[in-house]
């Protein structure tokens, strides 16, 4: 074990690691009340806004990432004005008290925005079949009672929806970890990206891959237990909740 | 576009170099698609009833095996297959070879999930109607449950190809010349049109997927409504026995 990898590669593979689960826990963060809002969006009564959000995630789920963080890496970079470059180009700092929050390169940047737009899309139709998921009495109860439209999300659908949605949102999150290794082809320096660089500088492929499938599947994995420990407390209140 | 010749640039993005090379550019991405796909509703339909077939440790065994492919990234597996394949084999693998070999192993660990839960959706009753009939349990399996469980997961099939045409675009990682690297080397050359480029790319994307799609719903409605109509005829013709029995 001891010659498994130098402390130097390891170090690289950890730092990969790092910037892969910042990406996706980023990711993941804004993609998630974007969703929200993109499913309500598809159930709005105006069909302009409805057939808005319908085409968004049509777009965005029938088109390969890896196109779509080519595009917004190349393509992005030419259409907007020079001037916004030019700020997103040069390093910003926020200091926090003793943190310091540090301007991230335009490959993570547009890494973020694309990994983001996607997730974006898959996680709208998660929430979306959670809310179809929930009877649609409840909706007409909840009127019949003389709630609002807002009210009736916000006290009756959306708890039901939610509870409906988890599971396949902790897939979601998942795939964005693993879709996060797509940005290696724009030079973001997470977990492949730097795999590989371990492969052509230690010839140890073996090593440099099977470490970082590891990290993947450890990654994977405590997402998984966060799920199953949650259904079990989920399901043990709602027993609660009847007796 | 002034003066950049476009017809040209067209037509290696869509065919490669191909009459004088290799094929490239869209229709290698629709061939690679098409091979991969069938290859992973194989491996799919035969993991899906391994699945459902085995119990105890061999069970256990399989449900780790795929559980690990749906774990890791598509490109995580190409780097694998890229490296462990020649070493395998023995024999200089070409890179296309390594993505077609990855992305079936990747879409039949998905499929024989929905292969396994399509088939676990059928009620115990019919099983043990076959077995009582006298059937074995192959022909249980291959008669009485699949006929129905396919119906259930054509669906997830569906969604599979389509995530399978969009992930033939990371066979540009191992150098592939598919529509994406070719739509990145002429990028590349170019430097003036990136946007625009990548928007194309995107929308023969679209198109190729939307296609799939259309093709596949308009498939799965017509089955249903024919399904339906020899119900009623079926109705039609008990009511009109009864009536003669009056």
């Amino acid at each position: 074990m001891h010659n498994w990898l130098e402390p130097k590669y390891l170090a690289w593979l950890e730092q990969g690691f790092l910037v892969t689960l910042m990406l996706s826990a980023c990711a993941a963060l804004c993609a998630t009340p974007l969703g929200f809002v993109l499913a309500v969006a598809r159930t709005a009564r105006t069909g302009a806004i409805a057939r808005g959000a319908a085409a968004y995630v049509f777009v965005f789920r029938n088109s390969p990432l890896l196109v779509q963080l080519l595009f917004w890496y190349f393509g992005a970079a030419a259409v907007l004005p020079p001037a916004w470059m030019a700020w997103l180009n040069t390093p910003h700092a926020v200091t926090l008290g003793t943190l310091t929050l540090r301007w991230p390169s335009f490959e993570l940047f547009a890494g973020w925005v694309g990994l983001t737009c996607y997730t974006t899309a898959f996680i709208g139709e998660e929430f979306l079949a959670g809310m179809r998921g929930v009877n649609p009495a409840q909706g007409q109860a909840a009127a019949a009672l003389g709630m609002s439209r807002y009210a009736t999300l916000r006290y009756v659908i959306l708890p039901q929806a939610l509870r409906i949605a988890t599971p396949p949102l902790a897939g979601q999150y998942m795939n964005v970890i693993k879709n996060s290794s797509l940005t290696m082809a724009i030079g973001v320096g997470e977990l492949s990206y730097m795999s590989r660089q371990v492969d052509t500088e230690s010839f140890r492929t073996f090593q440099a891959f099977g470490t970082a499938t590891v990290f993947y599947v450890l990654a994977i994995a405590v997402i998984e237990v966060a799920l199953v420990l949650w259904q079990r407390t989920g399901v043990r209140t709602l027993q609660r909740g009847r007796v | 576009m002034n003066g950049f010749d476009w017809l040209p640039a067209l037509r290696y993005l869509l065919l490669g170099a191909f009459p004088a090379g290799p094929l490239g550019g869209v229709a290698l991405t629709f061939v690679l698609s098409v091979v991969s796909a069938l290859l992973a509703a194989l491996f799919g339909l035969a993991g899906g009833i391994a699945l459902a077939m085995t119990r105890g440790f061999a069970h256990l065994a399989l449900t780790v095996v795929v559980a690990f492919f749906r774990a890791i990234p598509v490109l995580m597996l190409i780097f694998w297959t890229f490296f462990l394949m020649p070493i395998l084999l023995h024999v200089d693998v070409p890179g296309l070879a390594t993505v077609v070999c990855a992305l079936a192993l990747i879409g039949g660990a998905y499929l024989s999930h929905s292969v396994y839960a399509g088939i676990t959706s059928i009620g115990d009753g019919q099983r043990q109607a076959a077995l009582s009939l006298g059937l074995t349990r192959w022909q249980t399996l291959r008669e009485v449950i699949l006929p129905q469980a396919v119906r259930v997961m054509m669906p997830s099939f569906v969604n599979q190809w389509v995530s399978l045409i969009k992930d033939t675009s990371l066979a540009y990682i191992v150098g592939v010349p598919e529509f994406t690297f070719l739509a990145n080397q002429l990028n590349n050359r170019l430097m003036v049109y990136p946007a625009q480029i990548f928007l194309f790319v995107a929308l023969v994307y679209l198109l190729l997927c939307g296609a799939l799609q259309w093709v596949a719903n308009a498939l799965l409605v017509r089955r249903k409504s024919t399904r339906l109509r020899a119900s009623e005829v079926q109705a039609g013709k008990l009511m009109h026995e009864l009536q003669n029995c009056r």
